[in-house]
């Protein structure tokens, strides 16, 4: 094992020495592509040079770097959306050029005017990776007319939920917990609010969102599924601008606006839920203390230093409160803070260097007085520190390399009981862990045809300090004895892990308007989401690897072809991917997963398996766009304890996770009526979650309880899950009107139109009578959804 | 808890509920044995039964002709059941049956197929008191109204295992929500609270029904009038008995409404019985034996005044 890891190890420094070594007299011109009317830094605009049939893309922060032998050359500069800017560059020397470039009116004619989309899908060596500009997200019709960013990606191929209320999304067969959710690089540990409802991300502070898939590169690491890497705006660096809204469920407010004229910037962004403030003047039900809303405040600026250096500052604070008295509530809420500096050493070396602490926690409160209560609040909390460096060596290789150390603080459960004023304290120990990685990678041009992508990341785990449980062995799915226990020094390891974690992709242009692009990864995950609900919920907790659980690993192998037609007007693609994990963590039956001291005892470990087909087809240009993409999904458990049969050994066979869901087709079309009118529609439709039924009911003392002949599991599908959602927008309705200046719109949109009862759950229950000897007491099954009905709403949004 | 699901529930009024019949796979029907004896002076009844269907809406029929008896694996003294017309029975004369501290072997035969299991009798705290507090009305309950509490301490020393059962006016408060179960004086044996007054959700939150307002929605029935009774019993459990009906309340707790958010998967409870031997026939059920300690008190015109003083 250690040998081949070395072997990976000096294979790839060969590989990328190799590269460098090969680097002749050449400059670079370098520099950022920004948005003219706002300065916001444009991600994923392409710089291509006609010479050399090659080009590359700006990064997260804008900046690009073409390094070219001595020449004079032709770059285009191109932005979905926005008018393309062709240069003639005399390369001589290193050359600094930063380009602004102007948005076409409407997304759709400023394509029409430069005649030429952005071929990006087939060119780039990316795959099972999407984009979404907060644009395109705004324009869908979404629940309650709120727009929502998590639902929004939830319309792409691989993608799915297990329905309405359910936190955070499912990509490709994977759980929730495996999705690393992060907004300006700091990891946001609930993406929900009001249950599953509505994300924590507000639109108006949003800029950009890119999934990755698949073909993660190295310097992403830490969950199996899927990066979900969104982008907070920078703030308008020329004029102040004001946007916000009034919708069903929030009412919003930004305000953008320069520090310094193009040097400085800062947007500040807000949402509050109003439905008490509504419901108060409507009842007086609601007692003076009684709370039910949500809000999250986003915050950022930016420092052009000068040419070399630029600071950005960016933060989030979120919150769930669902009061009911003084003494009564819930409460949940994430809150992120990131500091980022870019620095460019010469003109070929570009870094950024990020810290930033993430946290989350969720709080019970219950009782009538101080003198009898019960107060429970878990959290996690993070600190990273993250250099990356981006090496722009020559045309055809742009390297990449850096690290990341992140400082976990696991505090399950901070919480006390008082009993006529006796205060026990049931606090659980709180936990450490220390995972640190390094990576490199390269991007690297072989041929006109062939570019290849290869990575390695290095990763390691300490789970360190406190006290240290060690469980016996038992027949799978009983609760593991504990035959140990041992106290550890504040800091001392209990526990390491390190994995090597390849990464490899290629992609091979058959013409212009055709790839072919297949990829491999492996993950390792370290944390754990602790979930054994129907739907991933707020109060699930998070969990380190130790000395009993090991850290989930999975690989995966994708496949794909990508084509354009007329003039890349459409572009689909085909993709297939299997993925196999190990370590999945399910739970023995009747598990006890908060305030458990013991939680490890009750978990079980198996594997995973997961493949699919994915389809998609997008129509860019016209009147009418859209896009319609299908899924043809299976993924898979298989743990020793559960679905095991009669089986004394209690070995499990393979069994459907509660994601699992074989058709997923979703369909997403924009119609531009005039300049003034606009209208969106979503279809989704989404095989049943398999879910378990009974055979049998049994009475033990007088209680009837369901019995599955086999210790089947998720034996059974709820029923399929569709939905039409439609949306009107009616643009400058008061603004931009008579010379007032702005801009503004009408949303109305009706969520489940044809007012589908869409199941959540199919559940079986006894009745409520209570038991008496001579009367049997009812067993049933019913069927639960979360919406009964359609949903109207109205929202108005401005801007000025 | 609860509370704040009724909230959420009336927030997502839009959620709906319909009661389905669908096909399931064909029944098992194996064997159920249903064995919690204890120290109470009374008969003790093992239920010897078959799985139904699951939408079969009788009670099961006992299973003829077993053979049942437990033995005291530290005296060797043994116990008997006779069958008689719809379960097994043994009945104390002057001494319960067994004894603290003491392991038990049940041993089943059925069709010269033999089933047997273990437990171990726990001690059990005497209950001190029962207590009623006097509530003005509220949201939910239109009227004014009393609840009750009552007040027993664990005994020093981790690991004692309690199913706390209550009875309103004789009737057995059943329903999946007043399954009341104790590790020491807290919930779980993750939650260590040991050796001291039992906290207060064990003393308060399971013995207080709001029923639903027969005629009025949103409305609930008050716990306790003048004139209702309370009784308690704590039955000490064994460990894996405790664990048994932990899993139980999970499965048969399912309040449906929002509540489906937080569900967890459907799985069989644990059991305590096995087959002996080579065969491998499917059984389930629990064997537990209890000692029994108990209270119980009437809410008189003058304990009704007194608590509304206290108020």
């Amino acid at each position: 094992m250690k040998k081949n890891r070395l072997r990976a190890i000096l294979g790839l420094l060969c590989l990328v020495s190799s590269v460098i070594g090969s680097a002749q007299q050449q400059y670079t011109v370098s520099g950022y592509i920004k948005d003219a009317s706002n300065g916001e830094a444009l991600i994923g605009a392409t710089a291509y040079v006609s010479e050399i049939a090659n080009g590359t893309v700006s990064n997260a922060y804008g900046f690009y770097a073409l390094t070219l032998p001595k020449g004079t050359y032709h770059v285009s500069f191109r932005y979905m959306g926005y008018t393309d800017i062709h240069k003639e560059i005399a390369l001589t020397g290193d050359l600094r050029l930063n380009l602004e470039l102007f948005a076409g009116e409407a997304q759709l004619e400023a394509v029409v005017v430069t005649g030429e989309a952005v071929d990006e899908n087939v060119q780039s060596i990316e795959m099972s990776t999407a984009t979404m500009d907060i644009k395109s997200i705004e324009r869908m019709p979404a629940f309650a007319g709120e727009v929502d960013v998590i639902k929004s990606i939830q319309l792409l191929p691989g993608v799915s939920t297990v329905g309405e209320g359910a936190s955070g999304f499912n990509v490709r067969g994977g759980s929730v917990g495996q999705n690393l959710v992060l907004l300006d690089e700091a990891p946001v540990y609930q993406s929900s609010h009001m249950f599953g409802f509505f994300s924590v991300f507000n639109p108006d502070a949003v800029k950009d969102v890119k999934l990755y898939k698949g073909g993660i590169p190295a310097k992403y690491g830490g969950r199996l599924s899927s990066i979900l890497d969104i982008r907070m705006k920078e703030g308008n660096n020329k004029t102040y601008d004001v946007t916000g809204g009034i919708g069903t469920v929030f009412s919003r407010l930004a305000v953008e606006g320069p520090l310094k004229k193009d040097k400085s910037s800062f947007i500040i962004a807000a949402r509050r839920s109003y439905a008490d403030v509504l419901a108060r003047t409507f009842t007086d039900a609601l007692e003076d203390d009684t709370g039910l809303y949500f809000y999250d405040l986003t915050a950022k600026t930016n420092f052009n230093i000068n040419e070399k250096n630029r600071v950005y500052l960016s933060g989030y604070f979120g919150r769930d409160v669902f009061r009911l008295d003084e003494f009564q509530g819930f409460d949940w809420g994430n809150r992120t803070a990131t500091v980022r500096w870019n620095h460019l050493y010469g003109r070929k070396l570009f870094s950024n260097i990020t810290a930033f602490y993430s946290n989350y926690d969720y709080g019970f409160q219950l009782g009538d007085s101080e003198q009898d209560k019960y107060d429970w609040k878990s959290e996690i909390s993070t600190l990273n520190f993250k250099p990356e460096f981006t090496w722009f060596v020559n045309a055809s290789n742009e390297i990449t390399f850096g690290g990341e150390g992140i400082l976990y603080l696991f505090e399950p459960a901070n919480a006390i009981t008082v009993s006529d004023g006796v205060t026990a304290d049931i606090s659980l120990d709180h936990r450490k862990a220390l995972e640190t990685s390094l990576y490199l990678g390269n991007d690297q041009q072989l041929t006109d045809r062939l570019t290849l992508q290869y990575g390695l990341r290095f990763s390691r785990f300490d789970y360190m300090g406190g006290t240290a449980y060690q469980y016996g062995d038992t027949l799978p799915g009983m609760e593991k004895p504990l035959i140990a226990v041992e106290e550890k020094g504040n800091w001392e390891s209990i526990q390491s892990f390190g994995n090597l974690e390849p990464r490899a992709s290629f992609r091979y242009q058959l013409s212009k308007v055709t790839s072919v692009k297949g990829s491999y990864n492996r993950m390792n995950q370290y944390i754990h989401l602790i979930s054994n609900t129907t739907a991933a919920t707020p109060i699930d907790i998070w969990q380190p690897s130790s000395n009993n659980t090991r850290p989930q690993q999975g690989d995966q192998v994708a496949l794909g072809y990508f084509r354009n037609f007329q003039s890349n007007a459409y572009e689909t693609s085909a993709e297939v991917y299997y993925k196999w994990s190990s370590n999945q963590i399910d739970y023995i039956d009747g598990a006890d997963l908060f305030i458990n001291e013991f939680l490890e005892s009750q978990l079980l470990s198996g594997r995973g398996r997961a493949y699919g087909l994915e389809l998609y087809a997008k129509k860019n240009t016209g009147k009418l766009t859209g896009w319609v993409s299908y899924t043809l999904g299976k993924s898979e458990l298989k743990v020793d304890g559960i679905n095991y049969g009669y089986r004394k050994d209690r070995v499990g066979s393979w069994y459907p996770t509660k994601f699992d869901q074989r058709h997923n087709l979703k369909v997403a079309a924009f119609y531009d009526l005039s300049k003034k009118v606009s209208f969106s529609a979503n279809f989704s439709f989404v095989s049943g979650t398999p879910t378990t039924f009974p055979t049998d009911r049994i009475m033990i003392q007088e209680y009837v309880i369901p019995y599955i002949d086999g210790n089947k599991r998720n034996n059974f599908r709820i029923p399929a899950y569709h939905r039409l959602d439609l949306a009107v927008t009616i643009n400058n309705v008061w603004r931009g009107k008579k010379g007032r200046s702005g801009e503004d719109n009408l949303v109305v949109s009706v969520y489940n139109v044809y007012a589908r009862k869409n199941p959540f759950s199919i559940y079986f229950s006894q009745g409520r009578e209570r038991q008496s000897a001579e009367a049997p007491i009812a067993t049933s099954a019913n069927q639960f959804s979360m919406l009964g009905t359609f949903i109207p709403a109205i929202s108005y949004n401005f801007k000025f | 808890m609860k509370n704040i699901l009724l909230i959420l529930l009336s927030v997502f009024a839009f959620a709906c509920e319909t009661e389905i019949t669908p096909k399931l796979n064909a029944p098992a029907e194996i064997l159920v044995v249903d064995a919690w004896v204890n120290q109470k002076m009374e008969p003790q009844k093992i239920r010897i039964t078959r799985s139904q269907p699951y939408f079969e809406q009788s009670i099961p029929k006992k299973v003829p002709g077993a053979h049942v008896m437990i033995e005291d694996l530290n005296s060797g003294e043994t116990y008997e059941f006779q069958e008689e017309a719809e379960s097994y029975f043994w009945y104390p004369t002057d001494q319960p049956f067994g004894q603290v501290g003491h392991q038990y072997r049940l041993t089943v035969t059925v069709d010269g197929q033999e089933f047997e299991a273990f437990s171990k009798m726990g001690r059990v705290p005497p209950i001190d008191s029962i207590i009623f507090h006097y509530n003005p009305k509220d949201m939910i309950v239109k009227q004014d109204y009393y609840t009750a509490e009552f007040v027993a301490s664990d005994p020093a020393g981790a690991g004692d295992t309690y199913w706390i059962k209550a009875w309103r006016n004789g009737v057995f408060l059943g329903n999946p929500g007043e399954l009341n179960m104790a590790y020491d004086a807290g919930f779980s044996a993750g939650q260590p609270v040991d050796g001291q007054e039992f906290i207060i959700p064990l003393r308060r939150d399971f013995m207080n029904p709001y029923d639903p307002h027969p005629d009025k929605t949103n409305e609930f029935l008050p716990p306790y009038e003048v004139g209702d009774s309370l009784s308690v019993e704590i039955h000490s459990l064994d460990h894996l008995a405790f664990d048994f009906l932990y899993g139980l309340y999970f499965q048969i707790a399912r309040p449906g409404g929002f509540a489906e958010l937080f569900s967890m998967p459907l799985a069989n409870t644990s059991t305590n019985i096995f087959s002996v031997g080579d065969e491998d026939t499917p059984v389930t059920g629990f064997f537990n034996t209890s000692a029994v300690s108990s209270r119980g008190l009437k809410l008189s015109e003058e304990l009704a005044n007194a608590a509304l003083e206290e108020n």
